[in-house]
């Protein structure tokens, strides 16, 4: 980077020059308010340039939080310990129940549920959300990190054939209180179970979940008369997190030969195996993040150029007061770079504070419930409009600080 | 009116700044055509599928072929209604496979009949090779899945199940859903996966006039349980697989073009505060407030419109590109095409117009109003 060293040192001379041995913050404190004064000489210029690369930075904030929340999904010291159990040929093929008590006697394993995916619909099949039925007197000693709001709402649901625990967002969402009885319509399976809401779970990512009683859903469908000994997925926690290699190796191994083949992999794994399903998301999410960064480059470029060339005639005036040329590009960058940085700021916190209040999951078909935009992401975001701003500002200012005071001062209000 | 040429004059004279306006809002258009080419080739890949003639039934409330199953005896009961030509018992298993980049997804297994079922899809054929032969635990993939799936050409095996099948052909399903789908003989996918029932029945009526007649005899039949819709109808309700990509590009569309219309906002403001005195001079020479507004607006529109031609030309590169994701009402991997039409540019352009619009109309009030003794005063 040539321009890099070369403006280095023009701007050092410059301060040398001027200020003795001044250092850039110093340059900085010295010019804050005439840089200042230069971003509010027109005002509804850099009002519009702000609010133009804060939509940019909102995108690229949201985006980035939602490849994040498909990517990272929610860990805990306990889901860390949890696998997955399921048919080797795929979801849609299901276990015997009779695996459960097998696998339990593996060395290491601390608890096991079956865990049945229902997929009914609630009311309408917009209202979709994740259905499960669990072995209720099993599930709290596998997912030890969700919690119902009370110790008694727990002993209920394991007490009540009938019961089930709702996520606290899920029940935000339809408006569900504990005692509520409500009836889920079978897609995947013909029954309709109907069901008396005994708790809430909050916890481990459970907030938009719901469990009921795998005892009363094979009870509910029968096949030929017998009840359903069937479960699409078995979930095991281990006693200690090192041991999950080698107990999902084993229990892998022991049905290799079976008719129902078992695939083991770890929640993360699974959960992940969802957003895969999904497509190339995180080429979706890069492309536009890109194009809009690009977007920016533009209107950073663009919002300094028609100011630079409004002023050349102040530039002038400027150098002919003595100010070096490294020093008016100096003076010109920051500007632009402050306007980016109101952008960013305005752009990234913007779409942290706006998520947090926004329910996404009727949106996202249940895909998504909240996001949490981070503050290293608003952190990436602000730093991207700094870049973006500088780089962008870069050639105008240079010319601009290049041109002879002759010239310049015949050019103004071209 | 003020004449065109003065704004395509002005336009060209401020080159650098017009340039990166029309870009910015072309990068807008791009991204929004191409979301959208995306959504429309999803959408279109179930609204091409299905022939007028043919009903799918499948078991009551369950939604997809997929979580269909009922006895094989309701064929009989189908076979023999009047107004039904003929009838093919399918069912259909979902596997997860690997694909190609080393992530998985799940695709979907038609066990089918190798003679009623081609039959009654004309639009598929066989492209390579041959059509399974059945008891050979042979099957035809199509090509799309030939493409992203690992281990799924002619010559290719497959573990499916217990068993070991061999790849014998490559299915053309011209583009529709069928085209993400993988086909066996009925019987032995049946027998592989220990399912003695069918999941749907492909049900192809006489003539037009019969359809409706068919579909109420089956629905209103008390012997058996099931849903039944006309072909076309039961994959046209599957495009709301698209739905997240349609909202998440709404979104960013939405967000980007209100950025785009500041951009243009400013770069309107400042043409109008240097040509500060040519607007009061144009008063001056009797044009009327309303023309100087219609001729900023007009021109910012043009910039626009620039910008949304560009925009549709640098979307068209993404046209034909394929790709893949999971229908989840069949929990099966669907792969579609971006799809650009003549109608999407259209639209595309129409959505820089819009922008353009407004993103001129304020600096147009400005330059409208501008005062003329004061105007022809200022220096700039």
């Amino acid at each position: 980077m040539n321009t890099r060293i070369h403006t280095t040192s023009v701007l050092q001379n410059a301060g040398l020059r001027l200020w003795g041995r001044a250092g850039y913050s110093n340059l900085l404190m010295k010019f804050a308010n005439f840089i200042l004064r230069n971003t509010l000489r027109n005002k509804r210029r850099t009002v519009l340039t702000i609010l133009s690369i804060s939509m940019s930075l909102f995108l690229i904030s949201t985006l980035r939080t939602l490849l994040d929340s498909l990517e990272n999904p929610t860990t805990t010291p306990e889901s860390a310990k949890r696998v997955v159990i399921r048919h080797a040929t795929g979801l849609a093929n299901l276990l015997p129940i009779a695996y459960r008590e097998q696998i339990a006697r593996i060395p290491g394993v601390d608890a096991i549920t079956s865990s049945q995916w229902f997929g009914g619909i609630y009311k309408d099949p917009a209202n979709f959300f994740a259905q499960f039925a669990v072995d209720a007197d099993r599930f709290f000693d596998v997912y030890g990190d969700f919690h119902t709001e009370t110790p008694e709402q727990e002993a209920t649901f394991i007490k009540d054939r009938t019961g089930a625990l709702a996520g606290v967002g899920l029940a935000k969402r339809f408006g569900w209180h504990v005692g509520d009885r409500i009836t889920l319509k079978g897609a995947i399976f013909p029954v309709d179970p109907e069901l008396t809401i005994d708790g809430l779970l909050d916890g481990g990512g459970s907030d938009s979940n719901f469990y009921f009683h795998m005892d009363y859903f094979s009870e509910l469908f029968r096949v030929n008369g017998n009840a359903f000994n069937q479960a699409g997925t078995f979930v095991l926690k281990a006693k200690n997190a090192d041991d999950l290699p080698a107990i999902s190796e084993n229990v892998d191994a022991m049905y290799e030969n079976s008719t129902a083949p078992t695939k083991t992999e770890s929640e993360a794994a699974f959960i992940l195996g969802f957003v895969s399903m999904l497509g190339n998301v995180r080429l979706l999410m890069v492309s536009i993040s890109t194009v809009v960064l690009f977007t920016v480059i533009l209107v950073a470029a663009n919002t300094m150029a028609m100011s630079i060339r409004e002023r050349t005639g102040e530039i002038a005036i400027l150098k002919t007061l003595g100010f070096a040329p490294g020093l008016i590009l100096y003076i010109m960058v920051a500007e632009s770079m402050a306007i980016a940085l109101a952008g960013g700021l305005l752009g990234s916190l913007g779409s942290r504070y706006l998520y947090r209040s926004l329910d996404l999951g009727p949106w996202s078909g249940g895909f998504v419930q909240q996001l949490d935009v981070r503050w290293n992401t608003v952190l990436l975001s602000v730093g991207i409009a700094l870049a973006v701003a500088m780089f962008s500002t870069l050639i105008p200012a240079y010319n601009a600080s290049r041109l002879s005071i002759a010239v310049a001062i015949r050019r103004r209000g071209e | 009116m003020i004449p065109i040429r003065y704004n395509l004059r002005s336009v060209v004279v401020r080159r650098v700044g017009t340039l990166m306006t029309v870009l910015g809002v072309g990068l807008t258009v791009a991204v929004f055509v191409s979301i959208l080419a995306m959504v429309h080739g999803l959408q279109n890949t179930f609204t091409d599928t299905g022939e007028p003639l043919n009903l799918i039934v499948i078991r009551q409330g369950s939604q997809s072929e997929t979580n269909s199953f009922f006895n094989r005896d309701i064929k009989g009961i189908i076979e023999t209604m009047p107004g039904v030509e003929s009838v093919a018992g399918e069912i259909v298993v979902v596997i997860n496979r690997t694909r190609v980049t080393g992530d998985t997804s799940n695709v979907m297994v038609r066990g089918v009949s190798a003679k009623s079922s081609m039959e009654l899809r004309p639009g598929i054929r066989i492209a390579e090779g041959r059509m399974f032969k059945p008891g050979l635990r042979e099957l035809v993939v199509s090509r799309a899945v030939s493409l992203r799936f690992k281990n799924a050409n002619i010559g290719d095996t497959m573990k499916i199940g217990r068993s070991t099948w061999n790849v014998v052909g490559i299915l053309d399903a011209s583009k529709s859903a069928h085209d993400s789908e993988i086909w066996g003989n009925y019987d032995e996918v049946a027998e592989e996966f220990e399912r003695p029932v069918y999941s749907s029945l492909l049900v192809r009526v006489n003539g037009a006039p019969d359809v409706a007649a068919v579909k109420d005899r089956i629905a209103g039949d008390r012997r058996v349980k099931l849903d039944v819709f006309s072909e076309k109808e039961y994959f046209a309700t599957q495009t709301s697989s698209a739905l997240p990509i349609q909202v998440l590009g709404y979104l960013v569309a939405i967000i980007m073009a209100i950025g785009s219309c500041f951009a243009v906002m400013n770069t309107m403001y400042a043409a109008t505060a240097y040509r500060t005195r040519e607007i009061a001079t144009l008063r001056v020479l009797g044009y009327r407030r309303f023309s100087i507004l219609v001729s900023f607006v007009f021109e910012s529109v043009l910039l626009a419109l620039c910008g949304g031609i560009a925009g549709c030309l640098m979307a068209l590169p993404v046209n034909g590109i394929t790709t893949g994701t999971t229908n989840f009402t069949s929990f099966s991997e669907v792969v579609f095409q971006f799809r650009i039409t003549p109608g999407l540019m259209i639209e595309g352009i129409l959505f820089a117009v819009i922008m353009g619009g407004i993103g001129g109309f304020l600096p147009g009030i400005r330059a409208a109003f501008t005062p003329i003794v004061r105007a022809l005063r200022t220096e700039v």
